[in-house]
């Protein structure tokens, strides 16, 4: 059976939206059917980068109830240039939608639980979907909560920003631990000088997991490369060379091993 | 009942079965009940409490772990939970029923069997 990824962090910016999208590029291009889902309803983004500005069915509506999944992904797969499959969920971004989705009360949040755990069984199980990935909202947020406790493995994106590494510390003890999930940290945008030698590098690892006591995955250095492209387009797509890629294809084979 | 036990020993000793599985049930909310203290602790709400995310967070991690648990099957029998959670089935009789007496769980028996579910 395939496996669903919730992508999260403490704090805003840490670069959620740009690894799942490229983490599912990267699981499409290898081949695999992957869906990735935008849940951040308070600033949804994948709209910018697949270049979509309406859309019939948004995941606002699945979580309504008003439509099932399928009216509400699409296959990207030929704008991803990958031979698998890469269905996307967009969020609604329009001022409305947002108000919206953060006026709901607790019987409708735990009925979005219901929905978002359905999944396993709509995507997974009857598409075969190899990944289902969540792009979630920052912070401890109703969404981001409802897409941690559905998920199988939560990747948690943090900063050097010493804020963002205390609350992803807290985090882990009142919040992914408390729910039994299989964690793993990336550590994004580290200046590259902290990176310069093997020896730098492993000395870094070992005090990212010391201090989160969760493994850590990758430490992804701050590239001026990936941050001029502005996250309007698939970065691993458009440069297969670029060092930032080959972070993230060894990310799928690690998370493949996890 | 001589006669009826010689008629069909098997649907005699299910019924006996039957009662006696309700009355180990009735015992573990008796238990629940007297290890957490005083009846009125539980029995107060009318309607059901939402068990959303929050509320899952709030949960000692006993009762947290068979929530999740019914959240993710959607409606089971205590033996189902059970399975998933590699807890006794006795033991997560007990913490559903509490489920239930927090008002956070419904339960509905069908012939033998008593499921829980969280009602949306």
């Amino acid at each position: 059976m395939g496996k669903i990824i919730a992508v999260h962090s403490y704090k805003g910016g840490t670069g959620k939206t740009l690894l799942s999208v490229n983490l599912a590029a990267a699981y499409a291009k290898k081949g695999k059917k992957v869906c990735i889902l935008d849940l951040d309803f308070r600033a949804p983004s994948l709209q910018s980068i697949f270049k979509l500005d309406s859309s019939e069915y948004w995941l606002n509506d699945y979580l309504n109830g008003a439509c099932e999944i399928n009216k509400v992904v699409t296959n990207y797969a030929s704008q991803c240039k990958c031979n698998g499959t890469m269905l996307v969920g967009l969020a609604n971004p329009a001022t409305e939608a947002l108000r919206d989705m953060s006026a709901k009360d607790r019987k409708w949040e735990m009925r979005a639980l219901g929905r978002l755990l359905s999944l396993k069984n709509t995507l997974l199980n009857d598409m075969e979907l190899d990944y289902l990935i969540f792009d979630t909202s920052p912070g401890l947020q109703y969404s981001s909560i409802n897409a941690i406790v559905s998920a199988d493995v939560v990747l948690v994106v943090s900063t050097i920003d010493a804020s963002d590494i205390e609350g992803t510390k807290r985090m882990t003890h009142e919040l992914y631990d408390l729910f039994e999930k299989k964690t793993a940290i990336l550590m994004n945008k580290v200046p590259i000088e902290f990176l310069s030698t093997s020896m730098e590098r492993e000395g870094l690892y070992k005090r990212f997991e010391n201090t989160h006591t969760l493994p850590v995955l990758k430490v992804i250095p701050c590239y001026c490369d990936v941050l001029r492209a502005r996250g309007t387009e698939i970065f691993t797509r458009d440069y297969p060379d670029h060092p930032f890629t080959k972070h993230v294809e060894e990310i799928v084979t690690k998370i493949e091993m996890f | 009942m001589g006669k009826s036990l010689g008629k069909n020993p098997t649907v005699l000793l299910e019924k006996i079965k039957e009662s006696l599985d309700r009355l180990n049930e009735k015992m573990e909310i008796f238990i629940e009940i007297q290890k957490q203290g005083r009846k009125q602790d539980f029995v107060v709400q009318d309607l059901p409490e939402a068990l959303d995310v929050m509320t899952l967070l709030s949960l000692p991690d006993h009762l947290r772990k068979t929530a999740v648990t019914i959240c993710k099957l959607g409606r089971a029998t205590a033996e189902e939970v059970a399975e998933q959670t590699k807890r006794a089935r006795a033991v997560e009789s007990g913490y559903l029923n509490q489920l239930v007496l927090m008002s956070y769980m419904k339960k509905e028996r069908k012939g033998r069997k008593a499921y829980f579910f969280v009602e949306k």
